[in-house]
């Protein structure tokens, strides 16, 4: 389960103002272009990992998860995508062959491609894992002036989550998305809307999609003894039936291959 | 001097000459336009066709290779030796053509080695990848006594004998691996994969339908060997594997019924929807007709019957990898792909490639061994040879409706279901403006800073965001957007430049706000 001591944040739609803040500070941390003259009207892309954007009547933000167990890091065939115990989901582009089978993989539709680029890369928010190594928080989280965005340990903020339901009866509809949803994930969402109503995905229940492959990977061993053991066994029982029937002097070959 | 003759030029050479052609200038836009220049491929829907005709049905097609050595060499059905060696070459060809295929898909194909050096246990990929590289050698090694035979090696050649058996049951496991994991590849979207095709049971299918395949291509192979370089047809061969082929496709209809009977979607093909019309397509296609064809002694015994119901099979496993990989995930993906022409004229160019290496193959090697064949050859029944030498026009009339009627069913389902075609409505559009007082009663200003004191300054001054921002208002890009640091990065301002232009002088100008040049105590505060 989840590292109670991993970071992670709490995305409350009802406290945010749509000022813009926590995607531009991601643009600044990250170093990224300019991609929108009207930030909220900003997309997620190779040059934007977080945005937020007015979906509805509400302010909506959108960036990686961070799941506890990821699919994008279990499909990767040569571990590019890692999760840190300190909570974000990193990218290790070196490793990278550019299959794209993480973005298939991710249930949220998150990395993005450098379609443009000669030698591309996948991009995306890595929860600005050199400033929490550093003790800081997330660049998002430091420009956010009204704790949409709250930074903490992961435990810290379902408790917060759960305080600020019973602080505010009515104002929310009392779930926290990402507590269960595809095993969990880092990144926490509380809202007065269902979850399809933002933009998000739903219909994602407790179990971590990489379990669904784990399930049949993890046969193979047995897949592969029980078939070598089989196959050879036929071969030798088949075989042997000939070499009896040229021994016994039967060579009568109409009788092969019964 | 002996004079070079050029082949001469046949429609179908034609054909290949456009098809490399074009292949060839997509391969420059490939290479110098990268992915964004060359494919319709997008962040939404990140594999094309690339992945699913090259990829997942190149390996599908390929499956004659373990099909008929196991037959051959694990089962001792020796009858069928004389079509392993071009099963396995087709094989071979196969898996190489699909992964010069991948190096056109790939990002960085520089870094395709990855997998065997930087491991991932838990990603299908990377079993797909081990999988694929071993198969790919032992289907050379297994193909290696027919190049040793041409230059008379004989020793590597016992060696190869003896070890045989063992690439054969290795070369059926892996095939089994691997065959069935191209349908795990999407286990770990069950909410992205349209439910129609999305089945735990996803593995399985495609181990299943690779095996159908198995035979038909076999099938399908044989006869077009036998058109295009005179080779008898086999078909005491062949009529068997089409049994093989009925009893596979009964048998995964069977689980596939009984899938969607628990999954509770028995209903699911036959709602109104683009991918319900092209499961239904698929599955008249690829299962009803072969089936209904097949079944019929007289047309699986009839050449070009087999044929037929052989290129069916075919053709329904095509159309369900691209069912799995295009239709199927068009919906979640919020975006309709259409493959560009790039990526269908490197597809072409593969397929192309794998005719003119196979035809080359047969020309200078020992692929069919006329010695094998007389050999292996049992008495020839004495009606098979009334059978083989059947025109088409004495295919029976039941065959040629199954065959008409499935086309014509197929092709007005397949149009209806793309007139269907539509993806998921995405977030609802922006609607009045947020009711924010709740939101901004979280409101809170930044704590205040105080700038580096020159030393002519009358006091140091402080910054209070409270006193510079509309609380009921607040519009933080309006400084942020330009010149000020989110992060507190932004370097304080050299201390006496303050009065400057681009710092507080830039709206404390006397129109804005109050000048900086009015009152020093305003801002200075003294100690």
């Amino acid at each position: 389960m989840l590292n109670t001591q991993a970071k992670g944040l709490l995305l409350d739609t009802t406290r945010c103002i749509g000022c813009g803040a926590c995607a531009l500070a991601c643009k600044e941390r990250n170093g990224l272009p300019k991609t929108a003259d009207v930030v909220l009207e900003d997309k997620l892309s190779d040059k934007t990992f977080s945005t937020v954007n007015q979906v509805g009547n509400r302010y909506v933000r959108r960036m990686c998860m961070h799941c506890a167990t990821p699919s994008c890091a279990s499909a990767c065939p040569v571990a590019a995508l890692e999760k840190t115990a300190a909570g974000p989901v990193v990218y290790h582009e070196s490793k990278c062959m550019g299959c794209r089978y993480c973005m298939i993989a991710c249930p949220f539709g998150i990395p993005k491609y450098e379609w443009e680029k000669k030698a591309p890369l996948v991009r995306k928010c890595d929860l600005c894992a050199d400033r929490l190594a550093k003790g800081l928080k997330t660049a998002c989280a430091t420009a956010c002036p009204t704790g949409a965005t709250t930074f903490g340990d992961r435990e810290a903020l379902v408790a917060e989550a759960r305080a600020r339901f019973a602080a505010n009866p009515g104002r929310y509809r009392e779930h926290i998305y990402g507590f269960e949803e595809v095993g969990g994930t880092s990144v926490l969402l509380i809202s007065d809307a269902k979850p399809e109503e933002l933009g998000y995905p739903a219909g994602l229940d407790g179990t971590p999609p990489p379990h669904l492959t784990w399930r049949v990977l993890n046969i193979i061993p047995d897949i592969v003894m029980t078939g070598a053991v089989l196959l050879g066994g036929i071969y030798w029982i088949r075989n042997r039936r000939d070499e009896v029937e040229a021994a016994e002097g039967h060579h009568d070959a109409s009788t092969k291959g019964h | 001097m002996p004079k070079l003759a050029l082949p001469r030029l046949t429609f179908w050479r034609g054909v290949l000459l456009a098809i490399l052609a074009a292949g060839t200038y997509a391969t420059f836009l490939r290479v110098f336009k990268g992915l964004a220049g060359s494919t319709n491929l997008t962040d939404a829907f990140p594999w094309g066709i690339w992945i699913g005709f090259d990829i997942l049905c190149g390996v599908a097609l390929a499956a004659g290779g373990f099909t008929i050595s196991a037959t051959v060499y694990i089962f001792n059905l020796e009858k069928f030796r004389p079509i392993v060696r071009p099963a396995i070459l087709t094989a071979f060809l196969g898996y190489v053509l699909v992964v010069v295929a991948l190096l056109f898909d790939l990002g960085r194909p520089w870094n395709v080695w990855h997998p065997l050096v930087m491991w991932n246990p838990h990603s299908v990929m990377f079993e797909v990848g081990w999988c694929v590289t071993l198969y790919t050698t032992v289907l050379a090694l297994e193909f290696s006594p027919v190049v040793f035979e041409r230059f008379k090696m004989t020793k590597t050649l016992h060696v190869l004998h003896v070890i045989m058996p063992i690439l054969v049951v290795l070369g059926v496991l892996l095939s089994t691996l691997h065959q069935s994991s191209l349908g795990s590849f999407y286990l770990i979207v069950p909410t992205k994969l349209h439910a129609l095709w999305y089945s735990p049971l996803l593995p399985v299918y495609f181990f299943l339908t690779a095996l159908t395949l198995g035979c038909a291509m076999t099938i399908v192979e044989s006869f077009l060997s036998h058109r295009a370089f005179g080779k008898e047809l086999e078909m005491e061969l062949l009529v068997p594997l089409g049994r093989v082929a009925l009893l596979i496709l009964g048998v995964t209809a069977v689980i596939r019924f009984a899938d969607f009977r628990h999954r509770g979607i028995l209903g699911l093909p036959f709602a109104p929807t683009y991918e319900s019309r092209l499961f239904l397509a698929e599955m008249i296609i690829g299962v009803l007709a072969p089936a209904l064809m097949l079944a019929l002694p007289k047309v699986r015994q009839h050449r070009t019957g087999l044929f037929l119901s052989a290129l069916l099979i075919v053709m329904g496993v095509v159309m369900n990898r691209l069912n799995v990989s295009i239709t199927g995930m068009e919906r979640s993906s919020g975006e309709i792909y259409v493959p560009a022409f790039t990526e269908i004229a490197i597809t072409l160019s593969v397929v192309g490639v794998g005719f003119l290496v196979f035809a080359l193959a047969v020309k200078y090697l020992p692929v069919f061994p006329e010695h094998e064949m007389k050999d292996a050859r049992p008495p020839v029944a004495p009606d098979a040879l009334h059978v083989a030498a059947q025109p088409i026009r004495s295919l029976p009339m039941p065959a040629i409706a199954v065959v008409a009627l499935a086309f014509v069913a197929a092709g007005a389902l397949g149009a209806d279901g793309v007139r269907r075609r539509e993806v998921v409505p995405g977030p609802p559009a922006p609607a009045g403006t947020p009711a924010l007082a709740a939101a901004l009663a979280s409101f809170e200003a930044p704590a205040e800073m105080t700038f580096p004191q020159a030393p002519d300054s009358p006091g140091p001054v402080s910054f209070r965001h409270a006193s510079h921002v509309d609380a009921s208002a607040p519009d933080c890009l309006s400084c942020h957007g330009n010149s000020y640091s989110f992060l507190g990065r932004t370097q304080a301002p050299p201390a006496g430049l303050m009065h400057d232009t681009k710092h507080c002088g830039g709206c404390h100008d006397g129109t804005s706000a109050f000048s900086v040049e009015d009152d020093c105590t305003a801002c200075h505060k003294s100690e």
